[in-house]
């Protein structure tokens, strides 16, 4: 039986689910002040690795549903550029939610990396 | 990567901004009008914002996303985020706790056919907004935008008369967008999250803002919105609200028998006497009360007529909604 073409791309699509939302909140949790979307899709786009690319237009209905789920909540902030822009802080919630996801980041990333030990898959 | 999760190639002289939003609407052709509304002002402030900021348009497009992947992730309502290599689809994700309440997936008691309108939120935030709260709302629009509008009219040839008509136009705009919200609060219908921004006005000069409220279409269509919705209200209202309360009371027929209570004005003082089919609704002593065997008759109609009157207000409501989204979402050419 022949290898699904898309098979390949299997564990970066299957990582980015949950990932992306764990990076979005940590992005807003780490500005000083009420952060926009556009600043949070630059952030996000800047550090994103190698082989990852960050599509900022799918971040605006990730942010959406964040707020219907009360983990961040926005204010509208004028701005001289243009329209009042979307900021967007942590509720108590979303710093809950936070502390949890990235304690389950921290023990996943360590019993990945102990599995994988210095396997080689040449081999 | 296919032909069609490009990144669009702009004609040259238009503006980037405006063909990539063109072709994001074409992509989500089919979505709901108020989320499709949403993914292009979005789209639009978010671009405008990148090239302010000295990103050259074609870099920023590219890095928002192809209108195939964008649209996508609204579709989704909820996207990854993450392109791990062009052309790969992103997974579809279960449809979360926001999503738009119009989606109404009826389970249960309400998708029981006809009387499962009785268990459907939309029905009773439809009775309740037609019953009372969308007429008074509707009076209050009214006389603000008439009592607003003919002062400035009045006033016009003064200093005063186009600055008032601006703060006008700009009222009713923020009324409009209230009524969305209560308008999507009762008759599930979903709004815009995001109001599209009046065209121009990051130019802040004084003049050229007042041109920009003056030429938005959305402005004057809010304010005959707000002045044509109450006579729509009033008839809404006058249906609903005589439907309903014939409904309440033949339902409450039988708390009328059980307390000895007149159901019926006596006209005069003659015996009072009502009949149904050749059947004596009255009692005996012609004082109004019901007769024991009008009772249940009675009764299964309230109920019948509550069910229709339920439905008669879920269609009003379904009308009305997409009259105020496709107010809500409509984009100046």
């Amino acid at each position: 039986m022949p290898m699904p073409p898309d098979l390949p791309n299997k564990i970066e699509r299957d990582l980015s689910v949950g990932t992306a939302w764990l990076v979005v909140l940590a992005t807003i949790a780490g500005a000083d002040e009420p952060i926009h979307g556009y600043e949070i899709g630059r952030r996000l786009a800047d550090e994103a690795p190698e082989g990852l690319s960050f599509k900022q237009g799918t971040l605006y209905p990730m942010l959406r549903t964040m707020e219907a789920d009360g983990l961040i909540r926005s204010t509208l902030v004028p701005s001289n550029e243009g329209p009042a822009r979307k900021c967007f802080t942590l509720t108590a919630d979303g710093k809950r939610v936070l502390g949890s996801w990235v304690a389950t980041w921290r023990n996943t990333n360590r019993w990945v990396n102990k599995v994988l030990g210095e396997i080689d898959v040449r081999r | 990567m296919s032909a069609d999760e490009r990144i669009p190639q702009q004609a040259a002289g238009a503006d980037p901004v405006r063909v990539y939003v063109s072709q994001l609407a074409a992509a989500l052709d089919g979505c709901d009008p108020a989320l499709r509304h949403d993914a292009l002002v979005d789209a639009e402030v978010h671009l405008r914002a990148a090239i302010e900021a000295g990103t050259p348009a074609e870099r920023a497009i590219g890095a928002y996303g192809t209108p195939a992947e964008v649209a996508h992730a609204y579709r989704e309502s909820s996207g990854s985020g993450v392109v791990v290599s062009e052309g790969a689809s992103l997974r579809p994700l279960p449809q979360p706790p926001g999503a738009p309440p119009d989606a109404d997936a009826r389970h249960g008691l309400a998708a029981i056919p006809v009387i499962g309108v009785w268990a459907q939120s939309a029905a009773w935030g439809a009775l309740l907004y037609f019953g009372g709260i969308g007429l008074a709302l509707a009076l209050f629009y009214f006389s603000f935008a008439v009592s607003f509008g003919t002062l400035a009219i009045g006033l016009m040839p003064t200093v005063l008369g186009l600055p008032l008509l601006v703060l006008l136009l700009a009222s009713v705009r923020g009324l409009s967008l209230f009524e969305g919200k209560v308008v999507e609060f009762f008759l599930r219908v979903r709004m815009p999250r995001r109001a599209q921004p009046v065209a121009g006005l990051a130019q802040v000069g004084f003049w050229k803002r007042i041109g920009c409220w003056l030429r938005d279409v959305r402005s004057w269509m809010s304010l005959g919105y707000l002045v044509g919705n109450l006579p729509v209200s009033i008839v809404f209202f006058t249906v609903t609200f005589t439907l309903f309360c014939v409904s309440v009371s033949l339902l409450a027929t039988p708390v009328f028998y059980a307390l000895g209570l007149s159901m019926f004005r006596n006209p005069g003082d003659s015996d009072f006497e009502l009949q149904l089919f050749g059947t004596l609704l009255s009692g005996p002593d012609g004082d109004g009360t019901l007769s024991g065997l009008a009772v249940v008759p009675l009764f299964i109609l309230g109920l019948a007529l509550m069910t229709g009157t339920l439905w008669v207000a879920r269609g009003f409501g379904w009308v009305y909604g997409r009259v105020v989204q496709a107010i809500q979402v409509a984009r100046p050419q």
